[in-house]
């Protein structure tokens, strides 16, 4: 059942999308257009899950899409974009790694996850493209939080890993027990506030959210 | 035989006769949607055909190279031209060069434009070559790689056969790496058109142009020429575009009906993605020639996606 899903064709492109996006976000400079594309990104997330949950029927895989399309896409873009017009940080993000270089290193961390999957073998053909873009993600995501300075980016880095993660237990499972999702998706929630008022703090103490300045001491 | 002969000359006929008019197509949407009238969409004709009656001035510390530059230029436009597949899959000449063929012919067009901009001394000429080399340099690889990720999937580089063969597949050919191929590929063509991101074709603002610095010292029919080279290699990077990534309706064998209604389809996908590229040039500024780097290794890495996804998926 799954190799029909994850083998179809329509499955294949919104995982190809899913990468896009990913390389969107590593691509721009600004923090809205980021927070767009964490957006679009878990937008095809859910449509992923819808996928699954009409190909296999099963209640709680809607439930869970829709979840994923009600929380990801929507409310924590709207919570993202709320904490930069509150705190009202300037609209570039800053970089440790450059642009291009990001990219390039983005690509081989595709080539890596895909190797690493590939070397696991524990499911030859099954799903083996979701797999290596879930692993990717997860490196991409572990990536941005690196080499981008400010805590925002910090915070969709771990989001974006969250995806990746997302990705692969869907592709592997076929959809987890719906119990599980939801604490899931509840963690997910009250991380992303937790880490905006985190956020709130920082830009209150030290005035900026550049997580440069945290290493530096304050008397 | 003789029919290949005629295939070959009406498809010249044809490229030249619409590359004016797709670049006022675009022209026309791209007034649309600043809402504004703008010119009649035969414009590019009558200022070809203006130009083509005017005298060139030309300078006189030029060597034979600026006045040789035009035409080699176009040449080499019109031998891709005959190999690119526009209106019919199968082309004649395809036994003479594959797509490499078509990325070097374009590299050629684009050598000589710049020793060109460089032979009359001008300070803007020589800007504009460097800058043109310098996108080239990012362009060029970029354009291999996703065109390579569709030969492929396909099993051959020659032209024809890719657009045969995609056709053949019909929506199923539609698969993860076609699609990362075919953003890449738009991008490039952006670059590779000279639109609004990487390069204004309105502008003749010294600083930011880069084809236009190029040509700056040409006049009269040269640049006639010149500005027939650009839209000819304008339209053969819309039709490669086209008739690699969707060339469902093009005409797989020589047939009167089915060349109608393949050029008719041509002329669709062509007025559709121009009117994509208009969005493009409006909803964008020009960006920073240094920011470039940025927006072509996007491109660059999508088409590199776009392979690894292949063997991804193919399990290599």
């Amino acid at each position: 059942m799954e190799e029909v899903i994850f083998g179809s064709n329509i499955m294949q492109l919104f995982i190809a999308l899913i990468l896009v996006s990913t390389f969107m976000i590593l691509g721009s400079t600004r923090l809205y257009s980021c927070v767009r594309a964490f957006g679009i990104q878990s937008f095809l997330l859910a449509s992923v899950a819808g996928v699954v949950a009409l190909s296999t029927g099963k209640i709680d895989i809607y439930i869970v899409a829709i979840l994923t399309l009600a929380i990801k896409s929507i409310l924590i873009p709207y919570i993202f974009i709320y904490i930069i017009r509150e705190i009202k940080v300037k609209r570039e993000i800053a970089l440790y790694v450059g642009i291009s270089p990001s990219l390039i290193i983005g690509g081989i961390l595709v080539v890596i996850s895909y190797y690493l999957i590939r070397s696991i073998n524990v499911i030859t053909d099954l799903s083996s493209f979701a797999l290596s873009a879930s692993m990717s993600l997860v490196s991409i995501g572990l990536f941005i939080m690196i080499s981008r300075k400010k805590a925002i980016m910090q915070m969709l880095g771990i989001l974006i890993m969250e995806n990746g993660l997302f990705l692969g237990a869907i592709s592997l499972t076929n959809g987890m027990p719906l119990l599980v999702e939801l604490g899931i998706f509840f963690d997910v929630l009250i991380g992303v506030l937790i880490m905006g008022i985190l956020i709130f703090r920082i830009n209150k103490t030290f005035e900026t959210i550049d997580t440069d300045m945290l290493k530096n001491l304050i008397g | 035989m003789i029919s290949q002969i005629i295939i070959s000359f009406f498809q010249i006929i044809i490229i030249l006769a619409l590359a004016p008019l797709l670049s006022g197509i675009i022209k026309k949407i791209k007034a649309f949607f600043q809402i504004r009238k703008g010119a009649s969409v035969f414009q590019p004709y009558y200022d070809i055909a203006k130009l083509l009656r005017k005298d060139s001035v030309v300078s006189e510390n030029v060597s034979w190279i600026f006045h040789a530059a035009p035409v080699i230029s176009f040449a080499a436009v019109l031998t891709a031209g005959l190999i690119v597949p526009v209106f019919i899959s199968d082309m004649p000449f395809s036994f003479a060069g594959d797509l490499i063929a078509v990325i070097y012919l374009f590299a050629l067009a684009r050598f000589f434009t710049a020793l060109a901009s460089l032979d009359a001394g001008s300070s803007f000429g020589g800007m504009g070559g460097s800058r043109e080399m310098f996108v080239a340099s990012m362009v060029e690889p970029a354009l291999m790689l996703s065109i390579f990720a569709v030969a492929l999937n396909v099993g051959s580089t020659n032209l024809s056969q890719i657009s045969q063969i995609v056709s053949a597949m019909g929506l199923s050919a539609i698969s993860p790496y076609h699609l990362l191929a075919f953003v890449a590929f738009f991008i490039i063509a952006i670059a590779e058109t000279g639109r609004i991101p990487v390069d204004n074709p309105a502008t003749h603002l010294e600083l930011t142009m880069i084809h236009e610095a190029m040509i700056l010292e040409y006049s009269g029919k040269q640049l006639a020429i010149v500005e027939l080279g650009a839209m000819v290699k304008q339209l053969l990077v819309f039709s490669l575009l086209a008739n690699i990534f969707f060339p469902w309706g093009i005409a797989n064998d020589v047939g009167f009906v089915n060349m109608a209604i393949a050029l008719i389809v041509f002329l669709i996908k062509i007025i559709v993605l121009g009117a994509l590229m208009a969005i493009v040039e409006t909803s964008t500024a020009k960006w920073r020639l240094f920011r470039l780097p940025d927006l072509l290794s996007v491109s660059l890495m999508l088409s590199f996606l776009s392979i690894v996804s292949f063997i991804i998926v193919k399990g290599g």
